[in-house]
């Protein structure tokens, strides 16, 4: 088998990487351990969300002082346009979910347990929720869904710092069950994509939303027709209903991700999940092929490019040894923002800066990885996404951020090498 | 200022005080125990869980051994819900002295320690992932003792018997007039307040800081603190309690306790007990004795580092000054020692022989008030090991199973249900989600809270009496204390999990920003 790009991952940068190869008409095959982290994240697209300690209204304008704080940020190498074009290219292919916001500002999103939180983009059913204008809110708890308390969510959001004053209060709904145990968000997502729990919740909030509240729900409202629902609730409650995000798994990350890998198999990718990169051939500096091992067999891809999306710590992408060892799980890269041998690797306060936290994989300005002495290790080889040195995503609140952008850009730097020589373009 | 009476106090909270209290108040005694901190807070909660058989002692301190196999016989039938019978293995691996194996069957002789002799083939069929190159194998009636249980059933007995238990009680002083000691200052550590507990005898049972109250009468109890690190490892590696088999040194002990198992411990002498910070080495040292117990043993997932503080009693007198001072534990009546009336210092010894301890230390009481009233904690069982079942693996499971989807899981490591998390929030009327993880072992489970904990905090605020400034702090300070035990192990699948918890809370939740 034989493709043009091979990429590893099937996460945010992965998907976004292969999208965009094979609407420029690229024949690309993702080659995935499993789902990627849109399973565990918001997915809101978050750019830059604080600087230290700073709240970033306009990532536009942060992203300068960020590259001259944090040279080695993954932004740094992509250019300021790219990071645009990016996030007008994931807004217009993601339509069907109905994306919003920019580079310019952020919005302000609620989340679980009550903190105004920084997204640059948001999907249409997390939108309403957005505090920048302040306003009246009641959110809505459904009992035995144990990821979402609204009542600290209300009084968390009812004292947080924010640009106009919010008044929150919380509701607790016992939806209709036939026992009472556990209700999974797949499961919530289920009954709303049916039709039964919507009917249900607009009968039970019936004169007990106030005049003005936008309704805050858990992020259930369905797998399938999650937009359809909250078009219905809206229109039947005559309020602005919206989703707060919670803890995995996400509901709204499997709707981005069933969207994103519906367009690329409609495209003509190739999607072979449950399935590992376990060899290259390289020769005169280019990897050749890329050896696939699934349940069965092992088979041998050939391919002109390669992307390296296979996230961080959190994905397997980067492993860390009992001695304090990292290593790139794939190709064996070297791995850049690792102390030295004997040096500490955490530190002992949670929230403080952790030693190891900006670890990963160095590039050049085509996001190639490259050796210690800055050559890229293949010449065909780039990388996207989580796995990339620089950056504390989430602390930065710019996870999603940066797998979207380098995503992006390391299509362009397959697409037409030449066209992007970004480096310090940014500024 | 307020006050209390009692003809007992008892300072500590750990096995020994909670023990002390207990025997203490089914003598028919008044009792009343004060403890700094939480029950089970400091030593005892933070052991590597093991019920000594005695072989660890048969060659190095026999009378040690003594005690501890004739202990391990009276808890398995007053305190069977707190073991699990996991029984235990001497195992000698190519890093251990081969003459020492016929030194320890000599040993185990002379004590009275049941240690049979079996074929390597057969320890291996055992326990299939230990070092295929051991030598000799010799089986021993060890046992997992769950510390957390022992203690609470303890305080629960004693409390049946009149008993008053008061954790986040603070001595600030003691008592003394004349050369008696009256009574304590104490403060409560939630409220502030300050009030005064009378008392005929008070008993020191302070382990590691035994020195420190002993101070506030003018005594000197000389306990030196040896800081004991351990790690927990995700799955049991081994289904029985793994001891090497040569001189008792670091890192040669590997134990199930539930779904996980430990691994201790480190020895080193610290200025301060309350001062306890992991050094790599340590974990360094205990992984590498793991790796020649287990082969893998270094890469296998660590979910947990924890550092105890052992009590070392070191006399500065003449042994035979001082009244039954063992090698195990150190009995300190301080009229017969400086004069001084009215207190006891019990310390030293080990959570095994915490039942002897308590024994000894309430007959000393009975002298100082000149009265004989005869120990019975060795025949009463201690509240829930009525029936002296002994606690099974699958105990936890069993109960469940029935009922599986009766309603919300809270921790699913630990199966813990939002009814029992929210009758004992209630019960214990605490805003400290580490107070509830002793009791219920929430967040104790590999995930180590990433998923549990914003539950929990969520339910802490749900009822009228906690606002979210508590509720917030009680979510950070658990998170910041996880973190300490955290930090020094991860590597490999822990690192992993510790970074998706990562993007939990900092990332999803936020949980920095949240309002102060």
């Amino acid at each position: 088998m034989s493709y043009d790009t091979l990429v590893v991952g099937a996460g945010l940068a992965g998907l976004t990487t292969a999208l965009r190869l094979t609407e420029q008409g690229q024949k690309v095959v993702i080659v995935a351990r499993g789902v990627g982290a849109t399973h565990l994240a918001p997915a809101t697209v978050d750019v830059l969300g604080y600087l230290g300690e700073e709240r970033v209204d306009s990532p536009a304008s942060a992203l300068t002082t960020l590259l001259t704080d944090v040279p080695g940020h993954p932004y740094g190498r992509v250019s300021r346009q790219q990071i645009g074009a990016s996030l007008e290219w994931f807004c217009r292919r993601l339509e069907r979910l109905g994306y919003a916001g920019g580079l310019d500002h952020n919005g302000l999103f609620p989340t679980a347990i009550g903190v105004a939180r920084p997204s640059a983009l948001a999907p249409r059913t997390m939108l309403g929720g957005d505090l920048r204008d302040g306003g009246r809110f009641l959110f809505v708890g459904l009992r035995g869904f144990k990821d979402f308390h609204p009542s600290l969510l209300a009084d968390n959001l009812a004292h947080a710092r924010l640009p106009a004053p919010v008044t929150a209060r919380a509701l607790e709904l016992e939806p209709p069950a036939e026992r009472r145990g556990d209700l999974s968000g797949r499961l919530l997502a289920r009954r709303f994509d049916s039709g039964e729990l919507t009917d249900w919740l607009v009968r039970a909030l019936q004169g007990r939303v106030e005049a003005e509240e936008r309704v805050g729900l858990p992020p259930v409202l369905g797998l399938r027709r999650a937009d359809e629902t909250l078009a219905d609730l809206e229109n039947r409650l005559e309020r602005h209903v919206f989703e707060v995000p919670t803890l995995p798994p996400s509901i709204p990350g499997m709707r981005l991700y069933d969207t994103l890998t519906a367009a690329l198999r409609k495209a003509g990718a190739r999607l072979v999940i449950n399935a590992a990169v376990v060899g290259a051939q390289a020769h005169d500096g280019q990897i050749e092929s890329v050896q696939v091992a699934s349940a069965a067999t092992t088979m041998s891809y050939r391919t002109h490019s390669v992307v390296l999306a296979s996230g961080g710590f959190a994905s397997g992408g980067l492993t860390l040894d009992s001695r304090g060892a990292a290593r790139e799980t794939v190709f064996d890269l070297p791995v850049a923002g690792v102390p030295e041998d004997g040096a500490t690797r955490f530190v002992a306060g949670y929230f403080d800066a952790q030693p190891l936290s900006r670890a990963g994989v160095a590039v050049d300005d085509l996001l190639r990885p490259t050796d210690r002495d800055g050559s890229p290790v293949y010449r065909n080889l780039h990388a996207a996404g989580a796995i990339l040195a620089g950056a504390v995503p989430w602390k930065e609140k710019s996870g999603t951020g940066i797998s979207v952008a380098t995503g992006y850009a390391a299509a362009d730097a397959i697409l037409a090498p030449s066209a992007v020589g970004v480096s310090g373009s940014i500024g | 200022m307020s006050s209390l009476e009692a003809d007992v106090l008892v300072i500590g909270g750990g096995s020994t005080g909670a023990g002390v209290a207990r025997d203490a108040a089914l003598r028919g005694f008044t009792t009343i125990l004060v403890e700094r901190r939480d029950l089970v807070d400091g030593t005892t909660g933070r052991f590597h869980g093991l019920l000594h058989s005695g072989g660890r002692y048969a060659v190095k301190d026999p009378s040690a051994a003594v005690e501890c196999i004739a202990e391990n016989r009276i808890l398995r039938r007053v305190a069977a819900d707190c073991l699990e019978d996991t029984g235990g293995l001497f195992v000698a691996t190519p890093w251990d002295d081969p003459d020492y194996g016929d030194l320890f069957v000599k040993g185990c002789e002379a004590t009275g320690v049941p240690a049979e002799e079996i074929p390597v083939a057969e320890a291996l069929r055992r326990e299939p992932r230990l070092n295929a190159e051991i030598r000799r194998a010799f089986v021993v009636p060890d046992a997992a003792l769950d510390p957390w249980k022992l203690v609470w059933g303890c305080a629960r007995s004693a409390e049946q018997h009149g008993a008053r238990i008061l954790p986040y009680h603070r001595v600030l002083d003691l008592e003394v007039v004349d050369q008696r000691v009256l009574g304590a200052l104490v403060r409560d550590e939630h409220s502030g307040e300050e009030f005064r507990i009378h008392s005929k005898v008070v008993v020191n049972a302070a382990g590691a800081w035994a020195g420190q109250i002993a101070t506030l009468a003018g005594c000197v109890v000389n306990v030196r603190a040896g800081m004991g690190v351990m790690i927990a490892m995700n799955h049991r590696i081994v289904n029985s309690a793994v001891n090497r088999l040569k001189f008792p040194a670091d890192g040669d002990i590997l134990l199930p306790l539930r779904t996980a198992c430990v691994i201790g411990t480190t020895d080193v002498f610290v200025p301060d007990p309350d001062d306890t910070e992991i050094g790599r080495d340590a974990v360094d040292l205990l992984l590498d004795e793991g790796e020649k117990l287990v082969p893998g043993f270094r890469e296998a997932r660590a979910l947990h580092a924890w550092a105890g503080v052992r009590p070392l009693f070191e006399d500065t007198r003449d042994v035979a000054e001082t009244r039954d001072v063992t090698r195990s534990h150190a009995l300190l009546d301080h009229m017969a020692r400086e004069g001084v009336a009215g207190f006891v210092t019990i310390t030293g010894g080990k959570t095994t022989t915490f039942r002897l301890m308590a024994e000894v230390a309430v007959d000393a009481v009975c002298r100082q008030l000149g009265v004989e009233r005869r120990c019975t904690t060795a025949e009463e069982p201690l509240p829930g090991s009525e029936s002296h079942t002994l606690y099974g693996l699958d105990t936890r499971l069993a109960a469940r199973e029935p009922v599986p989807q009766s309603e919300e899981i809270i921790c699913e490591c630990e199966l813990i249900t939002r009814s029992r998390l929210e009758q004992t929030i209630k019960r214990r009327a605490t805003t400290n989600l580490d107070d509830i993880r002793r009791l219920l072992r929430l967040a104790m489970g590999p995930c180590q809270g990433g998923f549990c904990i914003y539950r929990a905090t969520g339910i802490l605020h749900h009822g009228d009496r906690v606002d979210h400034t508590e509720a917030n702090r009680a979510l950070v300070s658990f998170l910041e204390e996880r973190w300490k035990g955290l930090h020094p192990i991860l590597h490999g699948d822990q690192l992993r999990q510790a970074r998706l918890d990562d993007w939990i809370f900092q990332g999803i939740l936020d949980v920095e920003h949240l309002p102060a």
